[in-house]
Order: C-alpha cells, then structure tokens, then sequence
C-alpha cells in the first residue's frame, strides 16, 4: 500500500447562501497525481483556497501526512506540506531567483543574508526541477515558465509533500507546457502527492493518475485515468450530454466555399511590424479563419497591429474594398474592425462596472441623441445582446467580476455583436482562455452565427488545436511572425496542427519574441 | 466574492430610493445622526440663521468636490486646487478693485486662470502621462508661488459690484448656495444621462480596456482638470467675494486636502472607478455640519482638526469593516 499522503473528507463550505463545496472527498496517495477537473465556479477553487489556509472550511477535515485539521491558517498549511502554485507565478520580478526561493525564510550568518549560501541551495534545487535560469537572475526578466519553476522550487525548498498545481500551463507556451510535464512526472516520482487542476483533457490523459470532477461543489465523477471515456469527463464536467466537442464547421459547411467564393471582407498585405512579417491574410465574408501558434509567435502581435494596438512599420489592410490605416484602436473600430483580446482581465472587462455598461461602453455613444443617453434603447439593445451570446445571468446592473469566466467573455464579445454596433472583421486572442466547456461551445457558436448571418470576416488566434478544429473554416499556421502553413477542409485536424507547428520552429528558441 | 463595489448613479437613483441611499451610504445616517446631537447640545445648530451659514460654508467645498470627484474616479487626482482657488481669488479681486472692471470680466479673469492651471495639468497628466499626484503636489507649490509674486501685496476692497457674487440671493438662496447646486446638478446629470459619465467610470476601472473599446482616453480627463481649475477659482472668487479681501500666501492653504477628505467621505474610490455625486455632497454637508457644530460648541480649532481627520480614518474603517460585519 502507498502511503496516503493527501486526504480530504466531507469538505464542505458555502458563501452565504452558495454551497460552494458540498461534502468534497479526495485522496492523493504519495507519487501520484490527481487530476481536479470541473467548470469555472465549480468549486475547484474554493477547494485550493481551504487547502491553503485562504478559507476555513465550514465541515469535513484535511489530512495532510498522517496529521488531521478541521481548518488550516496560510501557516499551518505552508508548515503542514501544502504548496499551492497558482496560474499566474506569485513571485517577486524585482528579486533575484534565490532571493525569491528564499523569501520569509532567508539564511542569516551575523544577522546578514547569506547570498553564497542561498544561492548554492537554489541552484541544487533548480536543478531538481530542471530550470534553465542562474540563482542570481532576476526573476522579472524570465519567461513564464521558468517564473513557475522557480516557485516550484520554492516549494521545495520548505520540504513540502503535497504540490497544488492550479492550471500550470494556462499561460505557457507549448514547448513550456511540454517541459513542465516532464517536471511533473519527475515530482512524482520522487514521492509527492500532486493535485493537478486543469481544463485540458490531454494534459490529464498524460499526467494523471486519477480524476476527480466537481461540479456545483460535489464530486460528480471519480476514476483512475484509465477507467474512462474522454466523453465520459466532459459529461461529467458539463452536466449535460449535448456538451461534447461539436461537429466542425468546416466540416458542416466544407463544401460551401469551394462552389461559392465569396467577396473578400478583410485583405492584409504584407503587413509588418517589430518582431513579425511580412504577412498576407485573406478572409472572406462569412469566413471563420484561425491563426495557430506557439506562444511567442506573433499571432497576438498580428493581430493587435491590425487592431491599431501595435504601430506596423509596412503593409496594408483593406476591409472590403477600402484601405485602412490604423494608429489607434478607435480607427479600427471605425473602420469596422474590433478586437476581444486575450487577457480579459487587463484588456477586456471592467471588473466593477454592472454587465450593461460593461456590453454596451463602446456602443453608448452612437446610441444617445443630442448627447444624452438612450436609456431606453440601451436597456432593449442588452437585453437582445444577452440573448445573443447566452448570457446568465441576465443582470443588467450585476458587476462584471460577479460572473463566471465564461459569462466574461460573453459581455466582452457582446461589445461587438449587438443590433447598434456594425463589425465587419471580428479579430480575437484565444478566445475561450479561463472559460469552461459549456461556455466554450456557446462562444463558438455566437462567433459562428455571426460570421454566416452577418457576413462579418473572423480571424481568431488560438493556441488551442481543438479550438482551431472546432471553430476554423481554414486555418494558418504561424511560426517565427510569418504563415508558414495552411491548413483547411478535411486537412484540418488537431494531429496536423500538431506536427505543422512543431515542423516548424526550427530551434526552441520561442519565447524570445 | 470578497470584493466590494460601490454601485454607480443611475437615473432611478437619482429620482430617489431613499431606503436604498441609506444602505448605500451610510453617511447619511452618521450625518442625521450629528444633526440630531449637534442640535440637542447647541439648541440652536438647526437655525435658519445657522443653517444658512453652513450652506454658505460647504458652497465653495462643493463647488470644487463635484469635478474633482469625477476626476478621481477616471483615476486621476488633482492636489493644486487649493492653491488655484487663491490664484482665481487674486485675479478676480485685481480685476475688480484695482482694474475697476466689471464683476462679470473678474470672475471671467479668475476662471481663465483657473482653466490654464487645469491644462497645464491636463497635458501633463493626459497627454504626456505623468503621474497625476507628483505633476499637481509640483503645481500646488508652483502655483502658490506664482500667486505670490504677482500679489505680493494683500488685496481688498473690490467694490459693491463684485461683491453681488458672494452676498446677493437668487430665488432667496444665496448666490453661492446656488451655483453650488448647480454644479452637484451639473455633475449628477452628467455621471448618469451622458456618454462620457460612462467613460469617466470606465476609464477609471481599466484604462487599457476602455482604450481597447475605443473610448478616447485623453479627452476626458483632460476636461476635468480644466474643469477642476476653472471650479478651484471660481470658488477662490466667490471667497474673495465674501471676505472682500485675498492674500496670496493664506488663501486656501490646506483646501485640496479639505476637498479631497469630503471626496472620500463621500465614498469615492481613490484608486478610481466607483462613487458618485450624491455621496460627494453628503461628504461636503458632513464636514461642514461638523466644523459648525464644533465651533457653535466653542471646540479649539485643533480638536476640529482632528475631529475631521479622525472621521476620514473612521470612514476608510467603516468602508473595509463594515460589508464583513453585516455579512
């Protein structure tokens, strides 16, 4: 028998009237991982914040290496083996990676730092998690992954037995991803417990040793890995059947653009900018078009230079048949173009606005008369938007922060589909970052309609192959700031997007971009 | 889920609500609750008399509160006001009495200076996108200065004429009281039936995002520091008025903290993005309640001064305490 190193009985917790966990129980033995799978608001979170000292739980016990807690402070969980590594690394950019690894246990000699003495520890354990980055390296200046390895061997260094790891790979690229897998099978082996938190099933099919599902705060689903279906997960996940991966447009409709080409809506010459170009791109009207890549590519750069984000430095856009040049975002939006970019909570949403003035900011404007606004059209235009995108709730006045991720993204991209607001090229940045599944397949959806209804040209960049599969008419692959590739109809699977992105980079220096 | 926010002024706020004001803005009960003592203790705290004079008071408070309010909730902040307020008093009383103008070109003549000081701030915070507090704590000593060498000399006497600003009554409401409403009217409307109310909120809640929206995110800032300063000297015209008489060096000494303590009383965000103009002026009528009461109960000066602050730090507790403890 393993020793069991993690186990959580009956958790429960709820936030006033919200059952937030419902008598949770989950059992990591040492050396495996345990995969924590469920939609935003599912409880995952909460789950982590008890385990961590964040929140007392209201019923139930954590055991944690033999010894048992009906609540936990942050301390107790950092002496108890807890250590928590959340989506965005929590560490220190103005200190060196030593320092960090460090801090609030700093070895003293004569009431002094000893650096040499941290330094030597930090490189023995960023060697153990394999980090590529130097002791005396500031932490701000590293890449992402590197960020997370250098917190991971923080939790070494405090000796801890359970590793928490809350969507790793959320920000990583994919070489990134790869390597921290690695990572995580060598922490197996060397005996922790690790719970894993995620919304892609691959990673879960690599890595894990078990799954739990939550939903609503109850456990909905327990197996080990080998014991299901993929079906079976996103099920479990989605509550519902109809959830399941839908057929690919490009299949649904393959044949349609073949016998009738359509008018192109957006056209891009040669356009360049720092770290990207030349690149031309084509979307038709009514086209969904996708731009598949590693983080570091350049897709984001593209396409926030189309938006007028980025200054490019060569190159023309032409929406239709007119030419635009644009300096500013609000020349874009002018000229028809609009952008919901990939990090919703710096460039997209407005936490502590309500949902209406969140959907409607750009709109509010060409709505009033006379410069006082149309309260009236405002609440109508709403509530029509809410309809569109699948909004829940419908509360005009709720504060953006108070929804789901998915919920989010839908007032973010309600901003450009509503009866007020014409948007003849919709550019977007990973569109369904942070969101669950059943979001997921409504945003593609409202994305869908409003490309075959409203003849708008789509062009979305994903670093996601089965977004890509799922929502792209045709897709280019993007390498090093060019299109390196095409894929489209029946080519246009998860496998080829696969191997087109890893043929081309040349040398795993992405990142650099 | 732990995060508080202040809901924004909407028309059906503004038609009324009361139950929902109260719970919104639990000044409003701290103030009755003043009044109420205030009152018992004096006996004479809500006289017609008294009551006018604090009106007269909290004017010019207000005055400047309402666009400096709208200025820090689009994340900007304005600390030369009060030094402004003595510039504007100057010009407008030079004008006046030395230049033997009409009423109507001296306050013209404060307002100008008002609305220079405000964009030079503008451009500087807006455009050039310095930091709003460094850029207006410089041109509250620059200002000062500034006021000084060119009216090295106290200043009176500004006429009969002038003195119609700060001392005549419209539709039997003091003249100050007055435009003081109309600037609280002003900037309610503003905030709830406009556009750029709505860019203002958000602005302040996500610079990046709103210029991702297209919202122009210079403009309107920049417009409130103009605004700021035409306020700042308009109030320092109606002091200059009242008093007949404005020295450089002491003139609204200590404003721009008064002001800005009656902003975040009232519940606006320093960090930008949430408050409103209701909450200014219940801000604005609580200090002046309380520096009147205090002074009718023959409190020293400095308790009056600690009474104000204590209230600012009694405020930012209740702020952060209160939504735990009712929950």
């Amino acid at each position: 028998m393993t020793e069991t190193n993690l186990r959580i009985t009956g958790l429960s917790k709820s936030f006033g009237g919200v059952q937030a966990l419902d008598g949770v129980d989950l059992t990591v033995p040492a050396g495996q991982v345990h995969a924590l799978l469920g939609h935003n608001g599912a409880g995952k979170s909460t789950l982590i914040k008890c385990l961590g000292g964040a929140f007392p739980p209201d019923a139930g016990t954590i055991e944690v290496g033999g010894a048992s807690y009906p609540r936990l402070s942050p301390r107790e969980s950092i002496a108890a083996g807890v250590a928590i590594i959340f989506q965005t690394p929590s560490v220190v950019d103005s200190l060196t990676v030593a320092e960090n690894i460090f801090l609030g246990q700093e070895w003293t000699r004569h009431g002094r730092i000893d650096r040499r003495a941290q330094e030597g520890v930090a490189a023995g354990l960023l060697q153990r998690v394999a980090a590529s980055c130097s002791p005396r390296d500031r932490v701000g200046e590293l890449p992402m992954g590197q960020r997370q390895l250098v917190e991971i061997a923080k939790a070494l260094s405090r000796s801890a037995s359970v590793l928490v790891l809350d969507e790793p790979t959320a920000a990583l690229s994919g070489a990134e991803s790869d390597a921290l897998a690695e990572r995580v099978e060598d922490l197996r082996a060397q005996g922790l417990a690790i719970v894993y938190v995620t919304h892609l099933l691959g990673e879960v099919e690599r890595l894990a040793d078990a799954v739990t599902v939550l939903r609503d705060g109850r456990v909905t689903h327990h197996s080990a890995v080998a014991g299901h279906t993929r079906r079976e997960l996103v099920e479990a996940i989605a509550g519902r059947a109809d959830a399941v991966h839908r057929d690919s447009p490009a299949a649904e409709s393959g044949d349609v653009p073949i016998g009738a080409p359509r008018a192109p809506r957006l056209t891009v010459d040669g356009l360049r900018g720092p770290g990207f170009g030349p690149v031309d791109v084509g979307v038709a009207e009514g086209e969904i078009v996708g731009l598949y890549g590693l983080i570091g590519s350049g897709r984001t750069r593209i396409l926030e230079t189309l938006f007028g984000r980025r200054r490019a430095t060569g190159g023309t856009v032409r929406v239709g048949d007119r030419a635009v040049t644009a300096t500013r975002p609000s020349d874009a939006l002018a000229a028809g173009i609009a952008l919901v970019p990939a990090d919703r909570r710096r460039q997209g949403l407005f936490p502590g606005l309500g949902a209406q003035d969140n959907a409607l900011l750009p709109t509010v404007r060409s709505l009033a008369r006379r410069g006082v606004r149309a309260l009236g059209a405002e609440r109508r235009v709403f509530g029509a938007l809410s309809d569109a995108v699948g909004l829940r709730p419908v509360r005009p006045r709720l504060p953006a922060v108070a929804f789901s991720g998915g919920n989010q993204q839908k007032l973010v991209l309600g901003r450009w589909i509503n009866e007020a607001r014409t948007v003849d090229v919709l550019l977007l940045d990973e569109p369904t970052q942070g969101v669950d599944v059943g979001a997921r397949q409504e945003i593609y959806q409202v994305v869908s309609s409003l490309a075959e209804q409203r003849s708008a040209a789509v062009l979305f960049a994903s670093s996601d192959p089965e977004e890509i599969v799922a929502l792209a008419h045709r897709c280019l692959i993007v390498s090093a700031g060019r299109v390196v590739g095409e894929l489209s109809g029946a080519e246009l699977t998860e496998a080829a997007l696969l191997s087109a992105v890893h043929d081309a980079s040349p040398a795993p220096s992405e990142g650099a971009v | 889920m732990t995060t508080a926010t202040t809901a924004l002024p909407t028309p059906r706020a503004l038609a009324g609500g009361g139950l929902t004001a109260v719970r919104r803005n639990p000044l409003l009960m701290v103030l009755a609750l003043m009044v109420l003592v205030f009152q018992l203790t004096t006996g004479s705290f809500l006289d017609a008399g008294n009551l006018r004079g604090i009106a007269t008071d909290a004017a010019t408070l207000a005055i400047v509160a309402v666009p400096l309010a709208l200025l820090v909730i689009s994340g900007y902040l304005d600390l030369s006001v009060g030094s402004t307020l003595a510039l504007g008093g100057l010009v407008a009383g030079w004008l006046a009495g030395q230049q033997h103008q009409s009423p109507v070109v001296a306050v013209l003549g404060a307002l100008a200076a008002g609305a220079a000081v405000g964009a030079v701030n503008g451009v500087l915070c807006c455009y050039l996108g310095l930091s709003a507090f460094i850029v207006t704590l410089g041109m509250l000593t620059a200002v000062r200065g500034l006021a000084q060498q060119l009216f090295p000399l106290p200043l009176s006497s500004f006429g009969s004429g002038f003195a119609w600003l700060g001392g005549s009554r419209i539709a039997g409401i003091d003249a100050p009281v007055f435009i003081a409403a109309l600037v609280l009217l002003a900037g309610a409307l503003f905030l709830a039936l406009t556009p750029a109310g709505r860019h203002v909120f958000a602005i302040g809640v996500n610079r990046e995002a709103a210029y991702l929206s297209g919202v122009n995110i210079r403009r309107t800032p920049f417009a409130l520091f103009v605004v700021t300063g035409v306020a700042a000297a308009l109030a320092g015209a109606i002091k200059a008025s009242v008093l007949d008489s404005v020295v450089a060096g002491t003139s609204g000494a200590g404003f721009e903290l008064t002001v800005l303590t009656a902003v975040l009383l009232g519940g606006v965000a320093l960090t930008g993005g949430s408050g409103s103009v209701f909450g200014v002026l219940l801000g604005v009528l609580f200090l002046g309640c309380l520096q009147n009461g205090l002074t009718l109960l023959n409190v020293p000066t400095f308790w009056q001064q600690m009474a104000q602050g204590s209230a600012l730090v009694a405020g930012a507790a209740l702020a952060y305490f209160g939504p735990r403890l009712t929950r």
